[in-house]
């Protein structure tokens, strides 16, 4: 149904996502234990405003532009900068996850299925300069995020829109997107050619923050992107290496409930070395008492170190980012057609050890699920082919001797030589060692991270076992499942993320069903139903969702985690 | 770190016979070098043991203790010193419970073969070029010459790299750096076998056999090969360290022996995290790697002042000093 440029085309960006997803996830914010403490770090005095809030990030915040930014829910640092239609509420654990009005006065309006969503914006919205924000602003950022040069952005929009795929952007069709329209300066409608019940949660991304076209400097517009959030940019060095933010006058706090803006300037410096990052807060001296990281979390010796501080244990913030990890089988490759060799191995498995190998019980929860453990995802426990907390290796037996393998079998697991203890040798070796169990000899194939990916996303080459994993662009079913189970979504010529090929005309239309619904709620438990139905097919065997624990400064206050991006958010944080 | 330039000079031209026994006996006067010889010696038992020693202790390489790490601290072993236990007796790997006595053990196969294995290639291939350029014409020295330089010139880590990524990974890995360390790293051999050649050629003895009709490569065997040999025991003596260090980077690196082959430059790349958290775990491969390293260091330095004919007639006139050392 879509021409093949543009599949691999948004399928080259899906790739991105997936990458910058956790790094999104990482850059969205910190916060303390999730829901049940709302405040972390020391001093219990109210926050106030004022100081400099540091950052201290491995990534540097580059192509920092509207149109170029891949975020989760609109990003970390980015949303200090850009407002967006709709954001994410910006609240500790799971009330984290919805969304809400931002420039918008509500979500979203839809028509009868969703194609057509119509929004109106705030009144007294001003960029920097204080010109007031319309929603031909925000048509026109939107446009841009279709422009060859300005690429980076989410697929979503390109997909979705009437005549999104193949509109080149304003610099070569300045006479614009028919499918939005702005019909007075307030008024925004995005016509749609399927129905796509979650629109409020791709409204989230940066691309929907209103670029002045009179200001649009096009590939130099990242320099000094016009704001329309609490703080501006007045330094850029290096594409993002140091981004110094001080504050935007003309913001006015009374039409955003969302960001809280404590700092007076937010300075932030990337490029450092991960250990140095987690040295630096936990030595907390001089500026770096009131710096936190958006994009690096504690590792399992880290952690085992704070272990016995309860002082430098009170400022880590915990949260959880809608990902999976997983062994994904390619049934076209034998013996992993045979559904009992899949479940076998299924039942095999030790997430005791995988969780061990991923840093312990404090930086991975084992899973069961295709889904993550959150409401917003339609979380539906299952426990298809029960392995128990360090595998069932009879079972598995028994099974591979149903299947026709009564003296066992070899098999080889690819795998990455990343140390991300994700889809790492730690992870493997695990593996490995609990299938043995079972009789079932594994042989790894290590590869490095581009060889790695290069053959888990094609069609052609995958092979028939192997790690893999994935990370939603929001907090709900449809992004989780539809790029990994969807029939139409196999992608031939390009990364392909339906590592089962699962082309079951039945899934196929439950999600297009799933897609009509505005409701979230209803949608989330159809989700949930899919996911567990799937599961049924033993297509993958879900190892375990990671957990983010990230320290900050002692100086900081009010750190808020959502279970939208699992880490703490820079809007709510301050520093005196 | 293939050419180390202090290389040993020791003058073409001991008589070959008894040069074994005549080295031993000055050996032997070296307290340091019988320590080091000592260590090697143990470390080599332990190695060739290992499979007995993991049944002694009653456990193997591979097996995960899930039980044994705290899963809520990173998977920090539980106790003491890496959680040594009557067990464990040098505790266990941080994460996976893996025995580190057993892990440590096969990790000296690994180091052992892969050090001793690529010295021995990097011997052969270099004794063999750098006669092949002593004994040849001007246009085959001037070839095999360049061919060392450009040898020299690589970046041999990186190399090593490239090649063990794209070799498939059915071969067996501890051949495939032995024969990748071999084939890059034997230029230092060559030219110091070139230049012993070329100096042993205008030697009286030398001259003699061939005026006696034996063949170019029947003096070579026959009368050059004893005469090198002083030299190119020492300089493998040095050879084998280095060897040792490139195999513990390369598996440091992700590219060596593939997990779960136990390997020292493969704890130690896990290990570097952990320096804070379970300082055992990073100290056992490493003082391992530094004492097999350092042994070697000294036994090949000693084995050099033994086989120096200068140093020989220094003990003979009584002007013995403490010499390098």
């Amino acid at each position: 149904m879509r021409q093949p440029s543009v599949i691999s085309r948004r399928v080259a960006a899906v790739a991105v996502s997936v990458v910058l997803a956790s790094g999104a996830a990482a850059c969205a914010g910190p916060e303390d234990a999730g829901a049940k403490s709302g405040t972390s770090g020391k001093g219990s005095s109210a926050p106030q405003k004022g100081g400099t809030l540091t950052v201290l990030n491995a990534e540097a915040q580059t192509d920092f532009d509207p149109a170029r930014l891949y975020t989760s829910g609109g990003g970390n640092v980015p949303s200090l900068v850009f407002r967006t239609l709709t954001t994410r509420n910006r609240e500790a654990g799971a009330a984290g996850t919805q969304v809400v009005p931002d420039l918008a006065t509500d979500t979203g309006r839809p028509n009868k299925d969703a194609t057509e969503w119509t929004y109106t914006l705030k009144d007294g919205l001003k960029f920097e300069d204080g010109t007031p924000i319309t929603s031909a602003d925000v048509k026109y950022g939107i446009e841009r995020s279709f422009a060859a040069e300005l690429s980076g952005g989410a697929p979503y929009l390109r997909d979705w829109l009437v005549g999104g795929d193949t509109y080149q952007g304003p610099y070569k069709d300045p006479k614009g997107l028919a499918s939005i329209v702005t019909p007075d300066p307030k008024t925004i409608v995005f016509k749609l050619r399927k129905p796509e019940g979650e629109f409020p949660f791709v409204a989230t991304q940066t691309q929907f923050a209103p670029v002045p076209k009179a200001k649009d400097k096009g590939a130099k517009y990242e320099e000094h992107p016009v704001s329309s959030g609490p703080y501006k940019v007045v330094r850029n060095e290096n594409d993002g290496e140091r981004l110094v933010l001080e504050r935007n006058e003309h913001w006015d706090p009374g039409t955003d409930e969302e960001r809280k803006a404590y700092p007076d300037k937010i300075d932030v410096r990337s490029g450092l070395d991960e250990a140095v990052i987690n040295q630096r807060l936990a030595t907390s001296s001089g500026a770096d008492a009131a710096a936190v990281t958006t994009d690096t979390n504690l590792g399992p010796a880290e952690l085992a170190q704070i272990g016995s501080d309860k002082a430098l244990a009170a400022r880590v913030g915990t949260g959880r980012f809608g990902f999976t990890n997983y062994i994904a089988f390619n049934p076209k490759v034998k013996p992993f057609d045979n559904p009992k060799v899949r479940q076998a191995i299924s039942y095999a498995v030790n997430r005791t050890s995988v969780v061990n190998a991923a840093g312990g019980s404090a930086l991975a929860e084992p899973a069961t699920t295709f889904l993550p453990e959150q409401e917003a995802f339609g979380f539906t426990p299952y426990d298809h082919f029960p392995a128990g907390k360090t595998g069932n290796p009879e079972k598995a037996k028994q099974l591979l001797e149903e299947a026709g393998f009564p003296n066992g079998l070899t098999v080889t697991l690819l795998h990455s030589t990343a140390q991300n203890r994700t889809t790492s040798p730690e992870i493997a070796t695990a593996v490995q060692e609990a299938l043995g169990k079972a009789g079932i000899t594994v042989k790894l194939d290590g590869q490095e991270p581009n060889s790695f990916n290069e053959k888990r996303w094609s069609v052609k080459d995958a092979p028939g076992f192997f790690l893999s994993r994935w990370g939603a662009d929001w907090p709900a079913g449809g992004p989780f499942l539809a790029p990994i189970f969807d029939g139409r979504q196999i992608v031939t010529n390009g990364s392909n993320y339906n590592h089962a090929q699962l082309n079951d005309p039945a899934v196929n239309k439950e999600i297009d069903e799933i897609n009509k619904l505005t409701d979230l709620k209803a949608a989330a438990a159809r989700w949930g139903a899919l996911d567990k139905k799937i599961g049924e097919q033993a297509l993958d065997v879900p190892l375990f969702h990671p957990v983010y624990k990230r320290l900050v400064g002692k100086d900081v206050k009010n750190v808020v985690i959502s279970d939208w991006t699992g880490v703490l958010d820079v809007s709510q944080v301050a520093v005196k | 770190m293939t050419t180390p330039t202090d290389t040993p000079a020791p003058v073409a031209g001991i008589p070959a016979t008894g040069a074994a026994r005549q080295v031993w006996r000055r050996l032997r006067t070296r307290p340091a070098a019988l320590a080091s010889l000592a260590v090697l010696l143990l470390l080599v038992l332990l190695a060739l043991a290992a499979p007995l020693l993991a049944a002694l202790e009653g456990q193997d390489a591979y097996a995960y203790h899930d039980d044994l790490v705290d899963s809520a601290r990173g998977g920090v072993p539980y106790g003491s010193f890496g959680g040594a236990s009557a067990d464990h007796w040098l505790g266990v790997e941080p994460g996976t419970g893996r025995d580190l006595f057993v892990r440590l053990l096969y990790g000296a196969r690994i180091s052992l073969l892969v050090g001793i294995g690529a010295t021995v290639v990097q011997i052969l291939i270099g004794v063999l070029v750098g006669l092949a350029a002593g004994l040849g014409n001007r246009w085959v020295d001037t070839v095999l010459g360049r061919a060392t330089d450009v040898l020299v010139a690589l970046p041999m880590l990186v190399l090593a790299i490239a090649l063990t990524a794209v070799v498939p990974r059915d071969f067996p890995r501890p051949l495939l750096l032995i024969l990748v360390i071999g084939f890059l790293g034997w230029a230092g051999t060559s030219r110091i076998v070139r230049a012993q050649t070329l100096t042993l050629k205008s030697l009286d003895f030398v001259a003699a056999s061939r005026l006696a009709g034996s063949g170019r490569w029947r003096t070579a065997r026959r009368e050059l090969l004893p005469a090198l040999a002083a030299p190119v025991i020492t300089y493998a003596a040095i050879l084998v360290p280095t060897n040792i260090v490139v195999e513990a980077s390369l598996s440091f690196l992700g590219v060596g022996v593939t997990p779960p082959t136990p390997s020292w430059g493969q704890m130690l790349s896990t290990a570097q995290t952990w320096f804070r958290a379970d300082p055992a775990y990073v100290l056992l491969p490493a003082g391992l790697l530094f004492t097999t390293v350092l042994a070697f260091t000294v036994l090949g330095d000693a084995v050099r002042t033994a086989l120096d004919p200068r140093e020989a007639s220094r003990l003979r006139v009584g002007t013995r000093k403490e010499s390098s050392r």
